[in-house]
């Protein structure tokens, strides 16, 4: 690196340590010899040093019809050295670029945060082409083409793995720390570094069409939106600066303190105030974002950081959502005959509870000497079609088939349909119920038949989560389409403070509603597709496993790119310290806006006390808001 | 016709000095739309390209005294 580039880089570092050293020579050629000339000419250079800079901006600034701190500043050094104030002068120049530099330097360290997140993308992709593996730039992959991942290597495109097998780290789209197993069909993403086999993928998503870039635009766009304090405060900044000019002219007239009318106009830049709360918000998202939590906005965090009820969705978010078939009891006739009488039934239900049924009912029914020891099952087509299908809506549904009803269903179809219920079979389902298991009996032509429990594994994570978040103070509360006794068993199993039972997805919504209007800021944890209506009535959406669906990007106030739980409370919490790092933002800047107007006004605080304290307000604001960062 | 242009520019030092580069862009000939955003640095110009030049907006920064980076 040449001299020239090193200034060119490092240019307002040495031109504040140049006006640095200058200001101290002088100082002290002045108190050491006392040969004021001398020393008010080093004075006086370096503030022609420091200043240049900013000077030049002022002339910039008024060029385009702003009154701006750097025009102030200026206005106030000119002033100093006409007074004689060179002492003062040099100070306020030396003091205000330092503090720039400074800021200047953990700004940019902010802004950079997620351009690191862009260059995880590899520049180049290996693609099959005409049976060649040819190196191409990443952008230019088209959607389609398989592309060869080396172990080792970052992922270049979203895409699905066709070929082989591997344990790929996730972190930077979704946060989580261990890696993920990846196989045949598996969804990859763009920036996620395959560790231990090669992949053939086919690309879905490439260039700026991936779920990284799309994280990037939507965590920018986050920091980028206003919060509704800073619009506030910027409206009041914008009337701040020409009220302390005007202050100073006032000032002047009726105490002819030229060096009080100057002072003013150094502190006449709300710094910190303006600068404060967004550092702690753009602080937050990118921290929130690091941890696979995307928040859409400052205003969305304000609003999470007041959370004091968390409601969740049952199936899929306190449990995983892979609903089987636990048990099957037959009363008329045996369980097998129970669980294929079901199958056929649930064939054409869109239910997530038939699909269980059917898949055990499909498992049962291969016999033994066909059964196949890890190879491949031929789709056995031995559930046949029912005749003829109705679904009851939140009840069941009825089949016809070989000239008989086969009805599969809770209590309530059961009640409709006027079809006694043995004492031996309601003990039973009371008993799976109990369990926290979902029963349904199955009806043959008015006969209960049979009993079959379905059960949704809990989370492990859930009874830690929702701990944790009763721990910050904050209710919890299930809601779920489950029937009153088996929510019971769940939200005791889990710990929840409270749930609601036997919802369609529109009683969700008002639940939510319900909730909003006993005064509580509900936050709504649910999967972004089903739950979609409930968490935008939620004052906070939170969707969880949004990598993959966009729309839980692009909509959601919060998603967690994971299927993560515990980053709930952590967001809550994050949250929660941001709203308290935003006020105490608020609370350094009117402190020290009203001391320094104070001090100044009693003639106690002069330009170079005035610019040390602004200058010091501001970069506490920034540290404060960059602890954020790391919380 | 719009077209769209980013720059970044890394060196805004107050909120202020982001405001007035946006209103010196909106200025320029053939602008649609201008953001400057001084928390993210990001720069978005929507603007017409029979009249406006690209290399115009990156002169029209830097004659502010930042230095912006086309993305």
């Amino acid at each position: 690196m040449t001299v020239r580039e090193y200034y060119r880089k490092h240019r307002t570092a040495v031109v504040t340590a140049t006006s640095g050293l200058l200001y101290a020579g002088g100082w002290s050629l002045g108190y050491a010899t006392g040969y004021d000339t001398a020393s008010a000419l080093v004075l006086v250079f370096a503030a022609v040093i420091g200043g240049y800079d900013v000077a030049k901006h002022a002339y910039y600034e008024l060029r385009s019809r702003t009154v701006g701190i750097k025009t102030l500043v200026t206005l106030a050094a000119v002033g100093a050295v006409a007074i004689g104030e060179y002492w003062e002068a040099a100070a306020v120049v030396f003091l205000f670029s330092l503090g720039g530099y400074l800021e200047g330097r953990t700004m940019r360290k902010t802004r950079t945060a997620l351009q690191e997140l862009l260059e995880l993308t590899p520049a180049t992709a290996l693609v099959r082409r005409d049976g060649n593996d040819v190196e191409v730039p990443a952008r230019e992959v088209d959607e389609g083409e398989t592309v060869i991942v080396k172990p080792g290597a970052k992922i270049p495109v979203d895409g699905e793995v066709v070929a082989g097998e591997s344990a790929v780290n996730q972190a930077p789209v979704t946060g989580e720390s261990a890696p993920v197993h990846k196989t045949d069909g598996d969804d990859v993403f763009a920036g996620t570094v395959n560790r231990e086999g090669a992949l053939d993928v086919v690309a879905t998503g490439t260039g700026s069409d991936t779920t990284l870039q799309r994280i990037i635009r939507r965590v920018e766009a986050a920091q980028e939106a206003q919060s509704p304090t800073e619009q506030f405060i910027d409206r009041f900044a914008r009337y701040y600066t020409p009220a302390i000019v005007l202050l100073a002219v006032g000032a002047f007239v009726v105490t002819r303190d030229v060096l009080m009318a100057l002072t003013l106009l150094v502190i006449g830049c709300p710094g910190a105030l303006v600068i404060g709360p967004p550092v702690s918000v753009v602080s937050a998202i990118g921290n929130a974002a690091r941890n696979g939590v995307l928040m859409k906005g400052g205003e969305h965090l304000e609003r999470a950081g007041r959370i004091d009820l968390v409601a969740f969705d049952k199936t899929g978010t306190l449990t995983k959502g892979e609903t089987t078939v636990a048990s099957v009891q037959g009363f008329e006739c045996d369980a097998e005959k129970t669980l294929r009488l079901a199958g056929i039934a649930e064939k054409k239900s869109e239910h997530h509870l038939a699909d269980a049924i059917l898949d055990a009912a499909r498992e049962a029914d291969v016999p033994e000497s066909v059964a196949t020891h890890g190879a491949p099952v031929v789709e056995s087509a031995r559930v046949p079609d029912p005749d003829d299908f109705e679904v009851l809506a939140g009840k069941g549904v009825v089949a016809r088939y070989d000239g008989r009803e086969i009805a599969v269903g809770n209590r309530a179809l059961l009640d409709e349909r006027d079809i006694a219920v043995p004492e031996s079979v309601a003990a039973s389902v009371r008993e799976r119920e109990e369990a926290g298991e979902t029963a349904v009996h199955v009806v043959r032509d008015g006969t209960v038949i049979g009993v079959i429990a379905l059960r949704d594994e809990l989370r492990e994570t859930a009874p830690r989560v929702v701990r944790a978040l009763k721990d910050a103070g904050v209710r919890t509360v299930m809601l779920t389409g489950d029937n009153e006794r088996t929510a019971r068993a769940v939200a005791e199993r889990v710990g929840i403070d409270d749930y609601r039972a036997e919802l369609l997805p529109e009683d969700k919504q008002a639940a939510i509603e319900a909730f909003r209007e006993e005064g509580s800021v509900v936050a709504m944890v649910g999967d972004g597709i089903n739950d979609a209506p409930s968490l935008a009535t939620a004052d906070v959406g939170i969707a969880m496993g949004a990598a993959g669906t966009d729309t839980a990007i692009e909509t959601a106030d919060m998603a967690l790119m994971a299927d993560d739980l515990e980053r709930i409370p952590d967001a809550v919490g994050l949250s929660k310290a941001t709203r308290r790092n935003v006020l105490q933002n608020v609370g350094i800047a009117v402190l020290t806006v009203t001391v320094l107007l104070a001090g100044v006004l009693t003639s106690n605080v002069h330009l170079a006390g005035g610019m040390l304290v602004h200058e010091g307000s501001v970069l506490l604001v920034i540290l404060n808001g960059m602890r954020l960062r790391r919380w | 016709m719009t077209e769209r242009i980013q720059f970044r520019v890394r060196d805004f030092d107050c909120p202020t000095c982001a405001s007035t580069v946006e209103r010196v862009l909106r200025r320029a000939d053939g602008v649609e739309h201008v953001a400057v955003h001084y928390t993210t640095g990001r720069v978005e110009i929507e603007y017409d390209p029979a009249v406006a030049d690209p290399a115009d907006f990156e002169s029209a920064i830097e004659s502010q005294g930042y230095t912006p980076q086309v993305t």
